[in-house]
């Protein structure tokens, strides 16, 4: 059925419409504030006249190629294109501006990006169906053992100085809240404001609090801003040697693997993917330590985020149901094209499903090809002045949050969250915790209170089920085992750690 | 030269006046469109309310109904209140050039969050109908309604997965009728059915209560098997199986119907609801809609006018409020 589905996405139409898609998605993800989801929406009213094959390979590709596009504004400006990419940033932009290295790193995404794509897709082609089942095993104490376990990432990131970082966390949790209760519709925080009931909106806040707070920092240092002079941007000083695809390869394998299943799970989407493909990439030795621009972080999250994005087709054809909220856009997509999507898809109109499909590895190769050229003219945005680069950013930024809520609030949610992240910066709290809490923790709260409802109240419940009881057990090791090696430590049993 | 500016003078202002932006000719008794309609969808695109303004705009369009272009705009701000109170705050001539998707689920948040009433609008019609279905996983233990009754009684732990306010309130309605209480049957608020439906498919939840364009194909895929009919008469198709409550057991039939219609600024006038209400009925009247909408979608062609769908909505409204202790 594959090989028919390349029948169909090589026509001229399906490879021009892909194309087309690639680029778009290349743009839209590099523009800080415009995501796949704001592409994708903006995009799906052009489509209504297409043939529904022709749209989808062409959103599909669209969304897909996003995960490539949002790495480059993190790793160049440290401002992620997008949500998923906010993980890139942590090793991305040290690696291109303290260890000079943009074009390896632009590469590493790149190239991790390719290899996480492409093990996402061969595994939605090869159980795309048996992998939506599995993800319907996850149901909500599933969920919530999972997410908890996703939380203990955060103690990774709240850096040296951990009461800081519990704080930032537990501000993420509380911005989180604002908004409507998501199980009674009961508003909370709105102080009876209408535009609060809707809670604080995802992309500017997260586009405010990491990117418009790098702006006022260049704005900032503007003065004593030093040219950044590299020797050679060319293609070929990029390319990752040998032992440089030693080092990425186990990372971009393991998480292309987590990312696929995150981004089957429901909820989830392509930045819990990356995320998580980061937080697992923790627990393994890398040649620099993370954080402090190794190319094994970038490689991490690039391939997790890629993986989910592909991951994510598998409920939305296999069951209908979407796996992210750019998910849910093509869903209605499909609606609207006259298609009905649910479990027979497959069997009703094979030639969409397949060509999509199809498509989904022409989009890979398509956009790693255009990725790899356009190197050399991303890093030329490395030697703009700053005093030109700070308005063109601050515009995208200001396009993209008012695009997330068709209104300026969005654009006085970035301005307010980037004031807030600036001054937390520059009074040593890193904002890492405080958005990797506001990401999970409604969607914790929601899973939980919902496994709680279903169980009657019982804890039990997350002890009765065996996935969940596998990853509560996971989550005690984890939250256990310092306390136990400090305490084994201290009594001799165990050597301390150098 | 003094003279023939000011015949040239005379002449332009005798001329503003057929530029008027509004051609309401003989008061308030006829309007036809002047410039674009803006329509507000206070959704995201893709979603179920955009896909029926699109159709909508698009039959208008392609028919020849209108000859003006329809501006959709998107305004989700406080979970689409911001839309709502913008539009019902629209004066002036603006208000007639100001449409609003309104259906049951915009109405029934907007009461219960916020202070804006059906009275700061001008309800326009009523294009469909909607019901609900109680879905269960194919292998579940639970294969009719009667099942689910005995399990509620014996003390099983059912649970109900619904989406948004409309299908709570029909759950409320189903729970009284039967005589149970939340507690014996709690219910599970969910953002959209796909998640209802995602936590059947699963195992975590016994019942999901859809709209059965929502569950058709899982229904038609043996997924999923429909076992009530949340309407006063039988569905049609492959959920035609499904009984009514009243075919189950000593009870009435229990509907709670989800309307989708249009509504426009308070301040419209009386002949631009009258235009924009005859311009729907035709649209509802095409092929097209009943074919590539209302059949597609399960849904029931209920076109109400104007006259008739505002003391329609004003009624919804009010037994809504009571329901929610609200009504005074």
């Amino acid at each position: 059925m594959l090989f028919e589905g390349f029948k169909v996405c090589l026509s001229f139409n399906n490879i021009m419409a892909c194309f087309a898609g690639a680029v778009l998605g290349l743009f839209v993800g590099a523009m800080p504030g415009i995501g796949s989801l704001a592409g994708v929406a903006l995009l799906l009213p052009l489509t209504y006249k297409f043939n529904p094959t022709t749209a989808i390979i062409m959103l599909g590709a669209l969304y897909y190629s996003n995960m490539y596009g949002g790495s480059y504004s993190a790793i160049l400006l440290n401002i992620p294109g997008d949500s998923p990419a906010i993980m890139t940033c942590l090793d991305g932009y040290p690696l291109a501006s303290k260890r000079k290295q943009p074009g390896k790193a632009l590469m590493t995404a790149n190239t991790a990006s390719f290899i996480g794509g492409t093990i996402g897709i061969i595994i939605l082609t090869i159980m795309g169906p048996l992998l939506a089942d599995i993800g319907l095993k996850f149901g909500p104490a599933e969920m919530t053992a999972l997410l908890l376990v996703a939380m203990t990432s955060i103690g990774w990131l709240v850096g040296k100085n951990p009461t800081k970082g519990v704080v930032l966390t537990f501000l993420g949790i509380l911005v989180a809240c604002i908004g409507m209760d998501t199980l009674t519709g009961s508003p909370r925080f709105d102080f009876g404001n209408t535009y609060l009931l809707g809670g604080i909106p995802f992309t500017p806040f997260v586009i405010g609090t990491v990117g418009f707070a790098q702006v006022m920092r260049l704005m900032e240092e503007r003065h004593n801003a030093v040219k950044c002079e590299f020797d050679r941007l060319t293609i070929k000083a990029s390319m990752l040697d040998g032992h440089d695809m030693k080092r990425i390869l186990p990372f971009a394998i393991r998480s292309g693997l987590l990312g696929t299943f995150v981004g089957v799970l429901p909820g989830a989407g392509a930045t819990t993917g990356a995320f998580l493909g980061y937080a697992a990439a923790k627990g393994f030795k890398t040649e620099v330590p993370l954080g402090t621009g190794a190319i094994e972080g970038v490689a991490a999250s690039e391939a997790a985020n890629n993986a989910a994005a592909a991951g994510a087709f598998a409920p939305l054809l296999a069951l209908g149901i979407p796996g992210s909220g750019t998910g849910a856009v093509l869903l209605g997509g499909l609606m609207m094209w006259g298609l009905n999507p649910g479990p027979l898809l497959f069997k009703t109109n094979p030639d969409f499903a397949w060509g999509l499909i199809a498509s989904l590895f022409l989009a890979n190769i398509l956009t790693l090809l255009i990725a790899i050229g356009i190197i050399p003219f991303l890093l030329k945005i490395l030697a703009v002045p700053v005093k030109v680069l700070i308005p063109c950013i601050i515009t995208v930024c200001v396009v993209g949050s008012y695009s997330a809520t068709y209104s300026m609030y969005g654009v006085i949610v970035m301005g307010i969250s980037g004031v807030i992240g600036y001054v937390l910066e520059k009074y040593g709290y890193s904002t890492a915790p405080m958005l990797l809490a506001y990401v999970l923790s409604p969607l914790l709260e929601e899973k939980m209170r919902k496994a709680f409802i279903i169980s009657h109240g019982s804890v039990a419940t997350f002890f009765e089920k065996p996935i969940a009881c596998f990853f509560m057990i996971v989550l005690f090791a984890i939250v256990l085992t310092p306390v136990v090696r400090a305490i084994l430590t201290k009594a001799g049993v165990v050597k301390k750690k150098k | 030269m003094k003279r023939f500016c000011v015949g040239l003078l005379a002449f332009a202002m005798m001329a503003s006046v057929f530029a008027n932006g509004t051609t309401e000719q003989g008061g308030d008794t006829s309007f036809n469109p002047a410039k674009d309609i803006n329509w507000t969808v206070t959704s995201k695109p893709g979603g179920g309310s955009d896909i029926y303004t699109r159709m909508i705009t698009d039959i208008a369009k392609k028919e020849g109904f209108v000859t003006k272009n329809f501006l959709i705009n998107y305004k989700t701000d406080g979970g689409g209140e911001v839309g709502r109170a913008a539009v019902a705050n629209t004066k002036g001539d603006l208000a007639n050039y100001t449409l609003l998707t309104f259906n049951s689920g915009d109405l029934m948040p907007m009461d219960k969050n916020t202070n804006n009433r059906l009275a700061n609008f001008k309800p326009i019609c009523l294009m469909a109908v909607d019901k609900q279905v109680l879905l269960v996983n194919a292998d579940s233990k639970y294969q009719t309604m009667q099942a689910v009754i005995d399990g509620v009684k014996a003390g099983d732990q059912i649970v109900i997965a619904g989406s948004r306010e409309d299908d709570y309130m029909t759950f409320k309605a189903l729970i009284n009728e039967l005589g149970f209480t939340e507690q014996q049957i709690p219910y599970i608020n969910n953002d959209s059915t796909s998640d209802a439906i995602t936590s059947v498919l699963g195992g975590h939840v016994a019942i999901a209560l859809a709209k059965p364009a929502a569950s058709q194909a899982y229904v038609e895929s043996g997924k999923m098997k429909a076992i009530l009919a949340l309407s006063n008469k039988r569905f049609t198709g492959v959920l035609a199986d499904a009984p009514t409550l009243n075919e189950v057991g000593p009870y009435k039939a229990v509907e709670v119907p989800v309307w989708r219609g249009l509504a426009g600024p308070a301040e419209m006038s009386d002949a631009a609801v009258k235009y924009y209400s005859d311009l729907m009925r035709k649209v509802s009247e095409t092929e097209t809609w009943q074919n590539d909408y209302i059949k597609k979608n399960g849904l029931i062609s209920e076109y109400m006018s104007c006259e008739e769908a505002a003391p329609f909505m004003v009624q919804f409204e009010k037994d809504y409020l009571k329901k929610i202790g609200k009504d005074k």
